[in-house]
């Protein structure tokens, strides 16, 4: 239930990434084409799909040079567009259903684009600098296409109340953000909310990872269960390592195979098996290719048979994480040093600094600890991480024995958050926070209030992309209230950057009534941010 | 002055203060009286006494001073075993025999006797006391004798006696602990302890003694005995010269327990107790070693060294010839050689802090040297406990821990060290505020720098007072509380030696003010540079006043540390921020309050290396407390960072700062969100013109009509103000070029 399915074969969702820098001359546009979803379309269809994506940029460009168009509605398909690099274009064509499930916002898929985009970035550098590196664009393609496809089998497993029918449809299912994601906000961090003396206790774990690392300029990132306890990252590089370590890293990301989530197990192995058959597929697809293209997917898709032309990372792939015994996290994901059987870690670049990094997890029961320590600043590689490592157990183990007891005695379980009467969801766009009712409560709503909560985003959104051109430092207060069918009450209210979001059911029909909701929930939990002045 | 001071502190103090720990001050007290036949120290009145054939002097050696002049007194002429003053000082008491004792009555001269009654006894010896039973107690052979004075008839009655036999006898009017040994080996005992609350008895108990040879029974003498007063507790050291070991007891109410050993290397040994800090005296090896059995720990703070003479001018003798001055400077110079025999076999311990060197008839007082003992360790933290534990040279031991905090912070030590130091620093803090030791001290601050002489005596009624109280409290607490966790038993204790030492920390502030030597900053290294000195110039303003305790209150802590090793550092201040948070994670556990200049420091420091996402957790957790100055921080901090600055607005809106608030709206242009926020908490005292000037710099007609409408109704009269008329004037030119 709940999930907009697109079945990829049937042109239901297309997602392309395409240079208009490359090919420019008639005959060579399929050089265009960075990544191609799904690759077994014929490449005519794909040839249109970016034609007609790039003459619309063109066009547009006349009007807007500094930003072109960002979303054009057809009849039947939705073209959500973003450039998430000069000229380097990401384009998804999302098909507009007659069932109501399909009901897509535009800024949520976009916010999609966006996170495949920053996650890439974090693994891989920037796509122009692949580019640069090897202008045939091959080892672009070969990075492109696992991590793209890896990410949207991940996104696959991602939502949270998944009850959908995973068996019939087999993993050939893409889950998109829909109406039913409405109180969720894409690329902001969820934080545990803790207690003053617990929050010093947490900041001097932080200071002493930070110490323990001596002059080098190390970052650490601390979750606790899912939630962000502390970041000693920039905004940007919290929101991509929070959302990697959610989807990789945390206890419940490395016992997902395992116990309570068994039917994703299912979910998961039917899913690997469509992964393999996927690139099986794209293989077959590869030979449609001519000449050193072909061969550039073939071999992007095949790294794990040893195809040493490109050494292929793919740090979104599934179950390839799991916990060491001295508890830190390992993967094979990143491979083997050449002479050595000890794994090698992971490295990360960070968008701020432009700065590679080794990136070290350690979890203590409910508690994950990443930190990030400079690869420059590391000569002699493996042994010296693994000498990082030590002093980080020596310094910090018994400090972070205290942070898990203390944050656990706080910590008010799945449902802490719940506020009872309401359905909420509070985004605090300049810290990049996001708070929402826990996702079981969620799925109570019904559809109606649900699609009207959608319409009411939507038509935020339109507003708050009016404004962002208005006045650009100035930020507008805004208020919306609307009384659903079902007679919910949908309630939008903005103001200072934070945003408040809320669905209430089963509620008195007087605005006054949903007024006063509003700001009793304002002032105990957002310390009267929303209350009206 | 502070200059001179730690040029001379340099120069002789701390050149040679580092070969010792503790040490004795020229010029001693002279005792030296022609024709005198003995010497007596009389502990409970304190007073050093040389009687010749028909005179008493005596000498006050609290406050130590070497300039005291003796008071005399006429006695008959007699043999004089034993003298004491009663504790009001009217009487004097002389013991003429074993026998008999004579009483003096100072005012008059007049006389009366007293004798043992058989002839089988003897009195071994006899004191005042202040128990509320008797006034005098007589030690015979036989037991005890307990009499009362009665001013009126003039004579002694006897209030009680107690049948024991005794073989001779401690007795200490510090800890009102009287001992009495009995036995072959003299190792069997009966405590009495005299207190203010009455006469209680200790258990009958027996002292360790290791044997030699199988059949050689080793005898206890008196000098192998002392009664130990630290921190309020009372320990009886007994020296075991076969086990070269110095047994340990310590005294409960209805019990007493062998507490461990300390080992020995002399066959003579003396204690002494400075600030309570033991001081065991290794004679004939000519060294000290210190204790402070705060702790469980026996371990000894510092290295064996030898007590060291300070304060000796070297070119006396020289200057005395240029001088050319009488005969006495020639004289004193001649001691001067003789004084320098450190541990003769003239030096006798006195209670519980004075040296007397009999042939010579010089009276020393022992010093610790703070500086020293803290240079020899380190580990900073228990350095700081025992600095913190210092109650005789309270300002030293704070500047002390001062330095030595800055220095660990500046050489970036690891941050667990320092955390575990800051934890020591607040924990002492929290407890000086418990007992109200803290605040005694600030109010001896702030008084008016004239009048301090006339509080002194109060403050001497004060103590006394809450000694006796103290004293006997301290035994039953002790013994009630010593199963139970050691925290009431601690500030029970602390207690009571706060009201000890603030008795005899009189002496301290003479000292200060004579001997520029004891002055801090030995400690900090050079490279501190001006601006240490500049505080500690600071410091030294309070120190004319005296402190009660060594406790570093969070806002000195501030101003002494953190302010200035924020300007000393260089290179990334995130390790200062380490520490900052490691002092508030102290606080926080303690719950101290700390002031918001601290939280303000951490707020430029973070700000300073553009953490400014890390500065958001601080204040959405409150780990930096919210308050005005914590808002206005942020707000400066928040010119470079706009979120940095809404979380600054945020804090003046919750604070609540009304005022504050509306003005920033205003100056971000949001004035209608101000007028709004004006009217909801009826904020009075806005300027209407900033409004009218917003909006009508926003040239906006429908703008300014709002604005000048709700100033019409919110301010009663508006409409009669310059203000209106002028930008109802400017409205209406507004209106009618836009109809145009």
């Amino acid at each position: 239930m709940g999930l907009a399915s697109v079945n990829p074969s049937s042109e239901g969702l297309q997602l392309c990434i395409f240079d208009l820098r490359r090919g420019q001359h008639e005959g060579q546009e399929l050089d265009k084409i960075l990544f191609f979803y799904p690759a077994d379309l014929p490449f005519s269809t794909q040839l249109s799909v970016t034609g007609l994506s790039e003459g619309l940029i063109t066009f547009t460009r006349i009007f807007s040079p500094e930003a072109a168009c960002e979303v054009i509605e057809a009849e039947r398909h939705s073209h959500v567009f973003y450039e998430p690099e000069p000229d380097i274009w990401m384009v998804m064509v999302v098909e507009k259903s007659k069932e109501a499930e399909a009901i897509w916002r535009t800024d949520a898929l976009r916010e999609v684009l966006k996170e495949v985009h920053s996650l890439f970035m974090m693994f891989h550098g920037s796509i122009r600098a692949l580019l640069d590196k090897e202008p045939g664009g091959g080892l672009t393609r070969s990075h492109l296409y696992p991590f793209v496809m890896d990410y949207l089998r991940a996104f696959r497993k991602r939502s949270p109340w998944d009850k959908c029918c995973w068996d019939i449809f087999s993993g050939k299912k893409l889950q998109l953000p829909s109406f039913h994601d409405c109180l969720n906000e894409r690329r902001t961090v969820q934080m545990l909310t803790v207690g003053r003396e617990a929050a010093i206790e947490v900041q001097t774990l932080v200071r002493t990872l930070e110490s323990s690392a001596g002059n080098t300029h190390c970052f650490s990132l601390i979750l606790f269960q899912d939630l962000l306890v502390s970041s000693t990252l920039p905004p940007e590089d919290t929101i991509n390592l929070f959302t990697y370590a959610v989807l990789r890293l945390t206890p419940r990301a490395l016992s997902s195979g395992v116990s309570s989530w068994s039917y994703l197990r299912k979910g998961y192995s039917s899913s690997q098996v469509a992964g393999g058959s996927t690139f099986a597929h794209s293989g077959s697809v590869a030979e449609q290719f001519s000449g050193s293209v072909a061969e550039q997917f073939s071999g992007s898709c095949d790294t794990s048979s040893g195809d040493d032309r490109y050494r292929v990372v793919r740090p979104l792939q599934n179950d390839r994480w799991s916990k060491g015994k001295d508890g830190f996290l390992i993967t094979d994901i990143w491979g083997t040093e050449v002479g050595d059987l000890d794994l090698a870690t992971p490295t990360v670049w960070l968008k701020h600094t432009e700065a590679r990094m080794y990136l070290c997890a350690y979890q203590y029961k409910s508690l994950t600890v990443i930190f990030l320590i400079p690869v420059n600043s590391i000569l002699n590689g493996e042994q010296g991480v693994s000498m990082e490592k030590q002093k980080f157990l020596e310094n910090a183990s018994l400090k972070i024995l205290k942070v898990e007891e203390k944050l656990s005695k706080g910590w008010g379980g799945e449902n802490a958050y719940h506020v009872s009467g309401y359905r909420y969801l509070l985004v605090d766009s300049n810290r990049a926070i996001s708070r929402a009712s826990p996702a079981g409560k969620v799925t109570t709503l019904t559809k109606e209030s649900l699609l009207a909560l959608h319409m009411l985003r939507d038509e935020v959104d339109l507003e708050k992309g009016k404004n962002k051109w208005d006045h650009k430092a100035h930020d507008k207060d805004l208020e919306m209230c609307i009384r659903a069918k079902n007679n919910a009450w949908v309630i939008a209210r903005i103001t200072g950057g934070k945003e408040l979001y809320m669905v209430l059911e089963k509620a008195n029909e007087k605005l006054l009534y949903a007024s006063d909701a509003v700001e009793k929930f304002s002032d105990r939990y957002c310390n009267g941010a929303f209350s009206l002045d | 002055m502070s200059g001179k001071a730690s040029i001379s502190q340099s120069s002789t103090g701390f050149g040679s203060g580092a070969l010792s720990h503790v040490y004795i001050k020229h010029p001693p007290l002279r005792c030296s009286i022609p024709g005198s036949m003995g010497l007596f120290y009389d502990d409970g009145t304190k007073l050093l006494i040389s009687t010749t054939s028909t005179q008493v002097f005596s000498w006050k050696t609290v406050p130590f001073s070497p300039l005291a002049a003796p008071t005399t007194d006429s006695i008959s002429e007699g043999p004089i075993l034993a003298v004491r003053f009663s504790l009001d000082e009217k009487l004097i008491a002389v013991q003429r025999s074993n026998s008999e004792i004579q009483f003096w009555l100072r005012e008059t001269g007049e006389t009366f006797c007293q004798k043992c009654k058989s002839e089988s006894e003897s009195i071994l010896g006899f004191f005042w006391t202040d128990c509320p039973l008797c006034d005098i107690v007589v030690v015979k052979t036989s037991g005890l004798d307990f009499y009362s004075y009665d001013p009126a008839s003039k004579s002694l009655t006897l209030v009680e006696t107690r049948k024991l036999n005794v073989s001779w006898y401690v007795y200490t009017h510090e800890s009102r602990l009287l001992l009495l040994a009995s036995g072959m080996q003299c190792k069997t005992f009966n405590g009495f302890q005299l207190s203010s609350g009455g006469v209680i008895r200790l258990p009958k108990f027996e002292m360790l003694m290791a044997k030699s040879e199988a059949n050689s029974k080793p005898v206890l003498a008196d000098e192998d005995l002392y009664i130990v007063t630290v921190y309020g507790r009372i320990y009886c050291l007994q020296v075991d010269r076969v086990a070269m070991l110095l047994h340990c007891y310590r005294f409960y109410r209805d019990a007493v327990v062998q507490q461990g050993s300390l080992p020995i290397y002399s066959s003579k040994v003396a204690i002494s107790v400075v600030d309570n800090v033991l001081l065991v005296h290794q004679v004939d090896a000519k060294v000290v070693i210190l204790y402070d059995i705060f702790a469980d720990s026996r371990a000894p703070i510092s290295a064996p060294l030898p007590v060291l003479l300070r304060g000796l001018p070297r070119s006396n003798s020289s200057t005395s010839r240029s001088n050319g001055r009488e005969s006495e400077n020639s004289e004193t110079s001649n001691a001067n050689y003789h004084e320098t025999i450190i541990y003769g076999d003239d030096w006798n311990f006195l209670v519980p802090d004075l040296v007397c060197d009999v042939a010579n008839k010089l009276l020393w007082k022992i010093h610790l040297d703070l500086e020293a003992i803290s240079a020899s360790s380190s580990e900073v933290p228990s350095v700081l406990e025992f600095l913190q534990r210092r109650k005789l040279e309270a300002n030293k031991a704070k500047q002390l821990c001062l330095a030595i905090t800055r220095t660990v912070i500046l050489e970036r030590r690891p941050v667990n060290m320092v955390g575990r130091a800051m934890d020591v620093i607040v924990t002492s803090y929290s407890l000086s505020i418990k007992t109200g030791s803290y605040f005694k001290g600030t109010k001896a601050e702030r008084r008016p720098t004239g009048v301090p002489n006339v509080n002194n005596p109060e403050a001497g009624t004060d103590v006394s007072v809450s000694q006796t109280d103290g004293r006997g409290k301290s035994i039953k607490f002790e013994s009630n509380s010593r199963h139970n966790s050691g925290l009431i038993n601690r500030s029970s204790t602390y207690s009571a030696s706060d009201s000890e030492d603030t008795g005899s920390s009189e002496p301290l502030k003479t000292n200060l003010d004579d001997t520029p030597e004891t002055q801090p900053s030995s400690l900090q290294p050079q490279t501190l540079g001006p601006v240490n000195n500049l505080v500690n110039h600071d410091v030294l303003e309070q120190q004319e006043t005296q402190l009660a305790t060594p406790a570093i209150s969070p806002d000195e802590m501030y101003k002494f540390v953190f302010a200035p090793v924020d300007e000393e550092m260089v290179g990334e201040p995130s390790y200062l921020v380490a520490i900052i948070l490691e002092f508030l994670r102290s606080a926080n556990v303690e719950k101290v309050k700390v002031h918001p200049n601290i939280y303000v420091l951490t707020i430029q420091l973070l700000a300073r290396s553009e953490r400014y996402a890390e500065l958001g957790l601080f204040i959405i957790n409150k780990i930096l407390e919210p308050s005005k100055e914590v808002a206005f921080q942020l707000l400066e901090s928040g010119r470079q960072n706009p979120q940095t600055r809404k979380l600054g607005l945020d804090m003046l809106r919750q604070h609540p700062l009304h005022n504050d608030y509306v003005l920033l709206l205003v100056q971000d242009g949001y004035y209608l969100e101000a007028l709004r926020y004006v009217r909801k908490h009826k904020v009075t005292g806005v300027r209407p013109s900033l409004f009218l000037e917003a909006a009508f710099s926003s040239n906006d007609p429908q703008h300014l009509a709002a604005v000048l409408r709700f100033f019409s109704d919110f301010i009663p009269g508006f409409r009669n103000t310059t203000d209106f008329c002028a930008y109802y004037r400017v409205l209406s030119e507004m209106n009618g070029t836009v109809n145009a």
